[in-house]
């Protein structure tokens, strides 16, 4: 529904035909974010080595809805299970798509830029914002949260009261071409778990 | 002491550091907002050579004196003492907390029971002191800092912390290294004026005419300043100097820091007043202190290989500097719709 309250015109009624897919990852983690309580020492989101407390979030491979979107963490891999971002070039199913949420979180808040490739050579570039993994980090830039876990892992003990946050993310695709690839930013701040690709659709309208 | 003392308020924004938090909790007890105090002011300054290796360091444009720094137009000043009788260091927060001060002391986090980093890692760091049961043996202290603390602790952990060596730890290449030995902070609170649009134009001129100079006596200021410290990070990367990495980490905090209370309090200001210029001014700053991330952060993880870093670091530094001097450009065009 497309309100007209402010320039009296009378609101639409749209029909859209919504696909969610997430994306196959693998070949890409090179980090592992996400530890067992019984081996914090194995992860190393940040550079002091802290990781997610892998008692809450879901298990590998698992698939997850957040706000309505679905994601798949990415299965048991021993090169990790996300990627810090270096500058990676992912190719994805080609196709047109309108939204690429991303679930993701920040060594410290930052915003960068990812490279979109559409299949007739041209490429935009469009920001990549994502908040702080830090306890008591607020989605600055109005994310959805989709993990807080109680704790945080340290590399010798699980801490109480310090939290571990990660966040669901979009980056919106303006061009009304199909989508083959997606270059990720060299910033290293910047942890990727998950991606999926939505289709809007085109909106069919009707008056109302 | 039968009774436990008022808790300080904790104040606490993501991209401060235990700097900003411990100022701000003297700020409050004075009735004094800190986004207000600690927010008005901003600059770029960096005072080669200077850097040390602890949480709260700041590139002081005036020597010694953190909060007429970072808050020049607020009457903020500080002090660094040592205790006056080492055999007694004790005496120095009863003189403080007697005259109805609450001293900001530096501490090793390695002994204080309620850090992450107890009995693990070395590395320098501020709280507050605003009680003390020597009868009872234990001194209250406040942190804002995740996770928050605001309680008792044995005296002999906060004496331990407060004059620990903080040696060097291969845990933690920012912020040990760097002796504590007894530092305590005293602050001063003095008249600040009111935030009307007419002084956040005249903060704005002050700010804008700061990084336009041409020279700066105290360091590597404005946007020049900007320019040279990002050139020479990358230059000293590719030339496998890892303790240019290094410093960036602490150095760059106050400056992300900095930038971010800046941010919010243009933006405050613009939403109170409805001037948009000042809310889009307010996103610039916001964008250099996440520039600093990229930069803060692939130099953290550039140590062990900084010829490696040295690209990125360029990169980071690129944006970093194309991020001031957008938020330049923005702060005096909002200061033209006040």
């Amino acid at each position: 529904m497309v309100s007209g309250a402010k320039t009296g015109v009378p609101p639409l009624s749209v029909v859209t035909m919504t696909t969610l897919r997430p994306v196959d990852l693998t070949g890409h983690w090179n980090n592992r974010g996400i530890s067992a309580a019984a081996g914090t020492g194995s992860g190393g989101f940040n550079v002091w080595r802290n990781s997610f407390p892998a008692e809450y979030l879901p298990p590998p491979g698992a698939q997850v809805e957040v706000e309505g979107v679905p994601f798949r963490f990415g299965g048991p891999d021993p090169a990790g299970d996300n990627i810090r971002c270096a500058g990676q070039y992912v190719e994805l199913p080609e196709g047109r798509y309108d939204w690429i949420h991303l679930l993701t979180a920040a060594e410290r808040r930052t915003e960068d830029t990812v490279a979109l490739h559409f299949a007739g050579g041209e490429v935009d570039f469009e920001p990549l914002r994502v908040s702080d993994f830090w306890a008591r980090a607020h989605a600055a830039f109005g994310e959805a949260k989709a993990f807080e876990t109680p704790v945080m892992h340290y590399p010798h003990h699980v801490q109480p009261r310090v939290e571990a946050l990660m966040w669901s993310q979009r980056v919106p695709v303006t061009r009304r071409a199909p989508l083959r690839g997606l270059r990720l930013p060299r910033n290293v701040a910047i942890h990727l778990f998950a991606m999926t690709l939505q289709t809007a659709g085109e909106p069919v309208a009707e008056r109302s | 002491m039968s009774t436990p003392p008022a808790t300080p308020a904790l104040w606490y924004r993501d991209l401060i550091s235990c700097l900003q938090s411990t100022l701000a909790a003297a700020l409050l007890r004075e009735g004094r907002d800190p986004v207000d105090a600690l927010g008005a002011h901003w600059e770029f300054l960096f005072k080669p050579g200077d850097v040390t290796s602890e949480e709260f360091y700041y590139p002081c444009r005036y020597p010694g004196d953190l909060g007429r720094s970072l808050a020049p137009h607020h009457g903020l000043s500080t002090t660094w003492h040592r205790p006056a009788d080492p055999g007694d260091p004790l005496e120095d927060v009863r003189r403080a907390l007697k005259d109805g001060h609450f001293p900001i002391i530096a501490v090793d986090n390695f002994h204080l029971p309620f850090r992450p980093a107890y009995q693990d890692v070395h590395a320098a760091h501020l709280i507050v002191v605003y009680g003390l049961d020597e009868a009872a043996g234990q001194a209250y202290v406040s942190d804002a800092m995740p996770p928050a603390h605001a309680g008792p602790i044995p005296v002999a952990a906060l004496l331990a912390a407060w004059t620990s060596s903080n040696p060097k730890d291969v845990q933690d290449a920012f912020f040990s290294d760097s002796a504590i030995g007894g530092r305590y902070l005293t602050v001063t609170v003095g008249d600040a004026p009111e935030t009307t649009p007419a002084f956040v134009r005249e903060v704005l001129t002050a700010n804008v005419a700061g990084f336009e100079a041409d020279r700066d006596t105290a360091g590597w200021g404005g946007l020049a300043g900007v320019r040279d410290f990002t050139m020479s990070l990358a230059g000293r990367a590719r030339a496998g100097d890892a303790r240019a990495l290094e410093e960036a980490y602490p150095f760059g905090w106050g400056m992300q820091a900095q930038a971010a209370l800046h941010a919010e309090f243009l933006r405050a200001c613009g939403t109170r007043w409805e001037v948009p210029a000042l809310r889009e001014a307010a996103r610039l700053a916001e964008h250099v202190a996440h520039a600093w991330t990229g930069v803060r952060i692939t130099a953290a993880h550039g140590r062990s290989d900084p010829a490696a870093a040295a690209p990125d670091l360029a990169r980071h530094g690129g944006r970093l500097v194309a991020a001031y001097e957008a938020a330049v450009a923005g702060l005096r065009e909002a200061a033209g719709f006040l």
